[in-house]
């Protein structure tokens, strides 16, 4: 049976169902509601999990670190300035192989001011050893939720859910809650086998010379790597049990597509409508979600635009100076390759801007029309 | 440990950054550069202290209600705490850290409270035989000789003292006025002494009711005979009759002669024994008490407190003039003519040298004139070879003078005198003689027992020495963590009304009550002395700081050197010093 939830609480249920040990949060709209949750979650023993109210991201990535060191399963929830507050421990968690599990709200960086949706905010933090994920529906979140923290237990890697401010945080959908014995039987109680535990006390995180570094560093993109295998498996596993499954791509009518949408996060509702309006009209467009952004399914991604001509690259962020985050990743991923589709780079949507289905078509438009795009960045939605 | 751990093959390196082997050997402490230590130091009351009273050790009693251990714990160095609580001139006070902060504390108000509080409790009965063979002898029974007898006497050995008036105290009988010093007070303590086997020989005066030669059998001599000689003014007219000398106007009226003063009375002199005079002829109904002296009201060497009661009480000061001639009539003082004058630089000998201002001269009609400017100690009856300088016997810092066996100390060695400093004079004069005796003297021991650095000693540091540091830093206000004391202000101490102390010699101070007492001792800071606060138990973030009843330990295993317990000390007790490697 499915309930009417927002995304925030879709996470707050995702959370509960995976049994977490530890919370550890400070309140930033609109991630508040999360937190709000599972503190009355806990407050009614439904969730049987110690609530650490902190004062400040930074001691609730912190807390975070401490509680999965001694082997419990841990969530945190940010957005904003708060997950740029947490960057330094972002490393550590990742460095000392934590799976700790993190939702963050996308939303833009001040200032100005703007507490609407942009995904620049945990782009920022691409580099910092995280798995990150980016969802498109108040269901998607709930099961990325669940699936995150068994994905982290096996790469032993941290991960980040993200979903986007309003559009699914603050937004109403019917999610299907599932049952707990069959949320156990998925993810059973966890043992992390190297833990800080006084009665045999080792050191943790202390010095590694350059004899060993790059090897940790070595093992460390190996795990990530491994994990592009571990992601699909967990979900196909998950799909057997649920009936719902994501993968670390999803490609939609890009069969013999003349051009396909590169899409993350809710724009993928909006392109698929627009797309299956192109394909009534009798124009193959396609669309490609990425889903899974760390790591970046390369090979996926490879396969699937093989034969494409041009792709256009929908990025709800920035980085200033260069373009969009994942036209840049998906440019670097396809630079090697001899039949590689031109690709056309859009920055639009930033601080919460609604990307309709005009804008994309507009998108679509411009990119049929022109063999080669006119700029590096096409800022589609700007007012000139 | 030390084994060097190499790795070969990736599948070697652990995944996550962690020890191979257990750490429990490696105890956080040894994150520490800084150390930090228990330590005692020295409050700066028992360095300005001449008796040297653990000040700091009997306030920590006496605020926890424990009296007679206080009282015992002056005692261990000084056995005229109800003297000293009423006639002290208190340095102690003076150089208190908290006056810096907001007024001193009333220390000698309760030290005179403590001794109060055992006058009336059952007495050990003493009455020691002496363990030792030696034998001392002591001249004079002041403060000095009586101190010095007193603890010779705790330390085993025979001592007689010989005392040439008819009672035992010296200065403290004949001198100090009963206003000031109750005699019981003084029978008091002084039967105490006694009480420890000290034999004390009134009427008995060496040089002429016996001589040196007497004192044979004696292994140690030492020799306290005060400062009981009136300087004379040495001006016209000094003899006729009604002019007296404070010394001697104070001896007649402590021994119970009349002295019949008339209506006006002047005295000369702007000391102790000049204020002690003027009060005393106040009391004994002068109808016009004035005092003139050489100095400015400011350079007046009597205790500032003691003249300005001298002022409530309606006596006259007439500071910056000399007398120049008294002019009788019929043989009796009736008129002393003066000067006004001002302080030039002190003569070669050290005396006052008063500049007369032309043109100021005023006189002034008296019944009875009283001269106090000045007193001496009479050495006519000494052994020639002790060595004299400047009309006083010269000793060394304990006492030791140049002859061996002889010992002096007290207001015969000093020109300060005070009732204090004599004390402290016959405390560093017995042990000195207790040295002698067992012949170990040296600088080191001296060095090892000081308090501070202004020569005061102690016996229970003798006694009992200190672990580590012998004589630990004075504390200096800065070092008090000022945030965990409140403002609160000095006791007022009650005393009689202007009215009341003309009747007669009563006490013109009251004792405090017991509530407002022990609310005193509360003020003090324990300067650089644990008093089991808990701060550093509670402030310590790793738990390093161990508490056993009322002692502290560092568990230097977990200590990280992080300074919190050294900056959270209310006294500064803990020392902070680098690690040594």
């Amino acid at each position: 049976m499915k309930t009417v939830i927002e995304g925030s609480h879709a996470v707050s249920y995702g959370v509960m169902l995976s049994r977490v040990q530890v919370i550890s949060a400070y309140p930033i709209t609109p991630q508040t509601h999360i937190v709000e949750k599972l503190s009355e979650f806990c407050a009614s023993g439904e969730l049987q999990a110690k609530f650490l109210k902190v004062e400040s991201e930074h001691s609730a990535m912190a807390s975070c670190i401490g509680a999965s060191t001694v082997g419990a399963r841990v969530f945190t929830a940010t957005s904003s300035q708060g997950l740029a507050l947490m960057h330094e421990l972002l490393h550590w968690a990742s460095g000392a192989r934590l799976p700790i599990v993190m939702v963050n709200v996308n939303r833009a960086l001040a200032p100005p001011w703007n507490i609407w949706c942009d995904q620049t905010d945990s782009l920022s933090q691409r580099d910092t050893g995280w798995l990150q994920f980016y969802c498109e529906s108040n269901q998607e979140v709930l099961d990325t939720v669940i699936q995150a923290f068994k994905i982290s237990e096996k790469v032993l890697l941290p991960c980040m859910v993200m979903l986007d401010a309003f559009y699914l945080s603050h937004t109403f959908e019917p999610v299907d809650i599932p049952d707990q014995e069959r949320v156990d039987r998925f993810l059973p109680r966890y043992e992390l086998k190297l833990k800080l535990d006084p009665k045999d006390p080792k050191s943790f995180g202390g010095l590694a010379s350059p004899d060993v570094f790059p090897e940790m560093r070595y093992q460390m993109h190996q795990s990530m790597e491994r994990a592009k295998s571990i992601i699909p498996e967990v979900d196909d596993e998950y799909q057997r049990i649920f009936g719902r499954g994501y993968g670390l791509i999803e490609a939609y009518r890009c069969d013999d597509a003349e051009m396909v949408l590169i899409t993350s996060g809710t724009v993928s509702s909006t392109g698929r409508e627009v797309v299956d309006q192109y394909r009534d009209g009798g124009k193959a467009i396609g669309l490609l979600k990425i889903r899974s952004f760390r790591p970046f399914p390369s090979e996926e991604v490879r396969r699937n635009l093989r034969g494409i001509p041009k792709v256009a690259v929908i990025d709800r962020n920035l980085s200033c100076g260069m373009g969009g985050i994942f036209a840049e990743g998906l440019k670097s991923v396809l630079c090697n390759e001899e039949d590689r589709p031109t690709v056309f780079s859009y920055v639009i949507g930033l601080g919460g801007r609604d990307i309709t289905q005009e804008t994309i078509s507009d998108v679509i438009e411009y990119t049929l029309e022109q063999d080669r795009p006119k700029e590096d960045i096409l800022w589609a939605d700007i007012k000139r | 440990m030390t084994q060097k751990i190499v790795f070969r093959r990736l599948q070697d390196i652990p995944p996550i950054a962690v020890s191979t082997a257990t750490i429990a050997w490696n105890k956080t402490g040894t994150w520490r550069y800084l150390k930090p230590k228990y330590v005692i130091k020295t409050p700066p009351c028992n360095e300005a202290c001449p008796a040297g009273n653990d000040i700091e050790g009997f306030m920590v009693l006496s605020r926890e209600g424990r009296l007679r251990e206080a009282w015992e714990k002056i005692k261990e160095e000084n056995p005229f705490p109800g003297v000293c609580g009423r006639v002290c001139f208190h340095p102690c006070e003076s150089s208190c850290n908290r006056k810096e902060f907001d007024e001193a504390l009333s220390i000698q108000a309760l030290e005179r409270y403590i001794a109060d509080s055992q006058f009336n409790a059952e007495r050990e009965g003493h009455q020691r035989k002496p363990r030792r063979k030696e034998k001392v002898a002591v001249i004079g029974s002041g403060p000095s000789g009586l101190t010095c007898a007193y603890h010779l006497a705790r330390m085993g050995y025979g001592v007689t003292v010989f005392e040439s008036f008819s009672s035992p105290g010296g200065v403290l009988r004949i001198g100090i006025p009963e206003y000031r010093l109750p005699r019981a007070v003084l029978d008091h303590e002084i039967s105490d002494i006694e009480s420890w086997g000290v034999e004390i020989k009134t009427n008995t005066q060496i040089g002429k009711d016996m001589v040196f030669e007497d004192l044979k059998n004696y292994q140690a001599i030492f020799i306290a005979t005060g400062a009981h000689q009136s300087r004379r003014l040495n001006i016209k007219g000094d003899h006729l009759e009604g002019v007296f000398s404070g010394l001697e106007f104070l001896r007649r009226i402590h021994t119970g002669e009349r002295v019949s003063l008339g209506e006006r009375v002047v005295v000369i002199g702007g000391g102790n024994v000049a204020v002690d005079a003027s009060r005393s002829a106040w009391r004994l109904g002068a109808r016009r008490v004035q005092m003139v002296c050489l100095e400015s009201r400011e350079e007046m060497p009597a205790f500032p407190d003691e003249i300005s009661e001298t002022e409530k009480e309606g006596i006259e000061i007439l500071p910056s003039a000399m007398p120049l001639r008294f002019t009788g009539d019929g043989g009796r003082v009736k008129r002393i003519d003066f000067i006004g004058a001002k302080l030039g630089e002190p003569k070669p000998d050290g005396s006052l040298n008063p500049i007369p201002i032309p043109g100021t001269e005023f006189f002034l009609d008296a019944d009875f004139v009283i001269t106090a400017v000045g007193e001496v100690p009479d050495l006519s009856y000494i052994p020639q070879e002790v060595s004299v300088h400047k009309g006083l016997i010269q000793v060394d810092e304990m006492g030791l003078s140049h002859i061996k066996g002889y010992f002096a100390g007290g207001d015969a060695t000093s020109p300060y005198h005070t009732v204090v400093g004599a004390i402290g004079a016959g405390k560093k004069a017995a042990l000195a003689i207790h040295e002698y005796l067992q012949g170990g003297w040296s600088r080191e021991k001296f060095r090892m027992i000081q308090v501070g650095e202004k020569g005061t000693i102690s016996l229970n540091k003798y006694f009992h020495p200190l672990e580590g540091d012998a004589n630990p830093p004075v504390v200096s206000f800065g070092e008090i963590n000022t945030d965990y004391f409140e403002h609160r202000p000095r006791i007022s101490i009650p005393q009689l009304s202007i009215d009341q102390r003309r009747d007669g010699f009563k006490e013109v101070h009251l004792g405090l009550e017991k509530e407002i007492a022990l609310e005193e001792a509360g003020r003090c800071f324990n300067c650089g002395v644990c008093n089991g606060c808990d701060n550093c138990w509670v402030y310590c973030p790793d738990f390093a700081v161990k508490r056993e009843r009322d002692r502290y330990e560092i568990d230097y295993d977990y200590c990280k050197g992080c300074g919190i317990c050294f900056e959270e000390c209310p006294r500064s007790a803990i020392l902070l010093e680098e690690e040594g490697r």
